[in-house]
């Protein structure tokens, strides 16, 4: 076949980028800048930010909310989004701990049926949003009642106890700690890690990852191509139940509390994690390295303030203030993207 | 003459209370290519989106090298050798070159289980047919398909199918919204499928783009096939664009 037209000639934008400009119009670059400007501020203002002692603090609730973010960075990279976590984060627990300190399962079994149940309401969040066409925002707000009414239900709206998880090897293996001279270790630390590099490898690197991005990216373009897009959605919806499940049940033996309110408004500070992390909000794109950066900027903003003596109810304006930025910073890259610069 | 690739008959579908398409019968030979015109709302792309997958039929049968086919779904087209390019492209933006040329059917490299994409196989293969189809520019095939032009995004959906040997290119106005010098190069490639021994139907609102590269047109009116041997060598475009208004009676 013949050259065509010398309309189909103009440079390529991407080959005469160089490293430096692909790395600036990489979405993980605006969060990483604000994560070092954040850190320099604050460390800045008081030192003691970057103790040992305060920053495995930090880490220890900030790889739990993590855990929900990763799985939701998926969910949101295939255009969808899921209100009902938080409400997951206080359920799990809950049903593991009545069913266990009531003798009617071992704390183990009592783990996987948590899980197992964590999944079906994933599964109906799924069907319904992609069975009914029912946006995900509608579904998972409904899912979010009734999951957090359940657990209030049945618990009479009280905590239940969880001290008979000391020395049980699925706690330890869950959130177990050791030190490193004075930098305490929780367990939960490793089981973020690794999810994280689990779902950053599904991601960018295989078919699965191509079916999530393209899904979200344009889903007609990707049911025409043979793309089972609602399956693929149903599976993240799944996902993202579970890993909301699993670090609530994290957070329960912890912090020795499995309270059917804990993780109300853990939703949104969840998606705004992904959201300033790069990820974009109406789907297509996603990444794990900013997410990881986007939960870190969060977590370290709201232990920062407090630790430079700004009152801690103004967390939210920081908050506001910074997903705006990242939004405007995001829009501009996309922009700057798409015209080839 | 060539042999029948594509032959519908008696295809009829309906909305509800609405008629798209009554009676309608098409043939496609293979290694032909057949403009297929008509006026808004006359049943071109509902009888576009029967072929291809996108809707059922309500009744009718569509043969494929002569044997009964039933095509239910867009993977039942793909199956049968039919890849559709829409105005679109049917292409994902964010993704590159390499990775919308294989969505749906990408090549994993290692234990099946990891499903770990052969991204230097991919990219290597893209690299290939964007020459193949005449971008001599030396795109990546890392790029992504948001940042190409109208022209380059028809050239890889058109190299999508050629790769995987589609029998027959349906092209929905692939000119649209294109400038002068890239229309020529998406009639160019076009061509250049028809040359590799693909079929194709093109549907057009632009008459000229459809005498430039067609074999034979068909016209649809009102949900039926008023003419379906028009030789763009033998007519003119102001005879085409009676028959399309229903003037030539």
């Amino acid at each position: 076949m013949q050259s065509n037209s010398a309309s189909l000639e103009k440079a390529p934008p991407a080959e005469s980028h160089g490293s430096l400009r692909r790395f600036i119009g990489r979405p993980e670059f605006g969060p990483l800048v604000l994560l070092v400007l954040e850190i320099a501020i604050f460390t800045a203002i008081n030192p003691n930010v970057m103790s040992l002692q305060n920053i495995s603090n930090t880490l220890a609730f900030t790889v739990e909310l993590g855990l929900i973010a990763l799985a939701m960075t998926l969910l949101m990279t295939s255009g969808e989004f899921d209100l009902s976590v938080g409400s997951l984060f206080g359920f799990a627990p809950v049903l593991m701990w009545t069913l266990s300190n009531s003798g009617a399962t071992s704390l183990e079994v009592g783990f996987v049926i948590a899980l197992v149940v964590a999944a079906l309401i994933g599964l109906a969040n799924g069907l319904l949003v992609t069975r009914m066409r029912i946006p995900s925002f509608l579904v998972t707000l409904g899912m979010l009642l009734v999951v957090r009414g359940t657990a209030l239900f049945i618990t009479d709206g009280f905590p239940q106890r969880t001290w008979s998880a000391e020395g049980v090897w699925l706690a330890e293996a869950l959130v177990g700690d050791f030190y490193i001279g004075s930098f305490r270790v929780y367990m939960s630390l490793f089981w973020f890690i690794f999810a994280a590099i689990v779902l950053g490898y599904v991601l960018t690197k295989t078919k699965a990852g191509n079916w999530i991005l393209a899904s979200g990216g344009n889903p007609g373009a990707a049911l025409a191509r043979g793309v089972n897009v609602g399956r693929t959605k149903i599976y993240l919806f799944m996902l993202s139940a579970v890993l909301a499940a699993f670090a609530g049940i994290i957070s329960s033996i912890r912090t020795s509390a499995a309270n059917p309110n804990s993780g109300t408004g853990y939703e949104l500070e969840v998606i705004a994690m992904v959201v300033i992390g790069g990820t974009a909000l109406a789907g297509g794109r996603g990444t794990i390295i900013g997410t990881v950066l986007g939960i870190f900027i969060l977590r370290f903003m709201r232990n920062g303030i407090v630790m430079i003596g700004v009152p801690g109810l103004a967390y939210n304006i920081f908050i506001g203030a910074i997903i705006l930025g990242m939004m405007a910073l995001h829009s501009w890259l996309d922009r700057r993207h798409q015209a080839g610069v | 003459m060539a042999e029948e690739l594509i032959r519908m008959e008696h295809i009829h579908k309906s909305y509800g209370r609405i008629q798209a398409l009554t009676d309608v019968n098409l043939t496609v030979r293979q290694g032909e290519i057949v403009g297929l015109l008509g006026d808004n709302g006359a049943g071109k792309s509902t009888l576009i989106k029967v072929l291809s997958g996108a809707v059922p039929i309500t009744s009718g049968d569509i043969y494929i090298k002569g044997k009964k086919a039933a095509i239910t779904s867009t993977t039942d087209a793909i199956a049968h050798g039919i890849e559709t390019i829409y105005q679109d492209s049917a292409l994902v933006p964010q993704l590159s070159i390499a990775r919308n040329l294989f969505l749906g059917r990408e090549p994993i490299k290692g234990p099946n289980f990891l499903g770990r994409l052969d991204e230097a196989m991919m990219n290597q293969v893209a690299r290939d047919l964007l020459k193949r189809v005449g971008i001599s520019k030396n795109i990546p095939p890392t790029t992504n398909i948001g940042s190409l032009s109208g022209g380059e995004r028809q050239a890889v959906a058109i190299a999508r199918a050629m790769y995987f040997d589609s029998d027959l290119i349906i092209l929905d106005e692939p000119t649209n919204n294109l400038g002068v010098a890239e229309t020529q190069g998406v009639l160019r490639f076009v061509r250049g499928a028809r040359d590799s021994g693909h079929s194709c139907i093109f549907i057009a609102h632009n008459i000229h783009h459809v005498f430039q590269v067609v074999d034979r047109i068909v016209v649809m009116r009102r949900g039926t096939v008023v003419a379906d041997d028009i030789d763009p060598k033998t007519s003119t475009v102001e005879s085409v664009e009676r028959v399309i208004t229903g003037e030539d009676h």
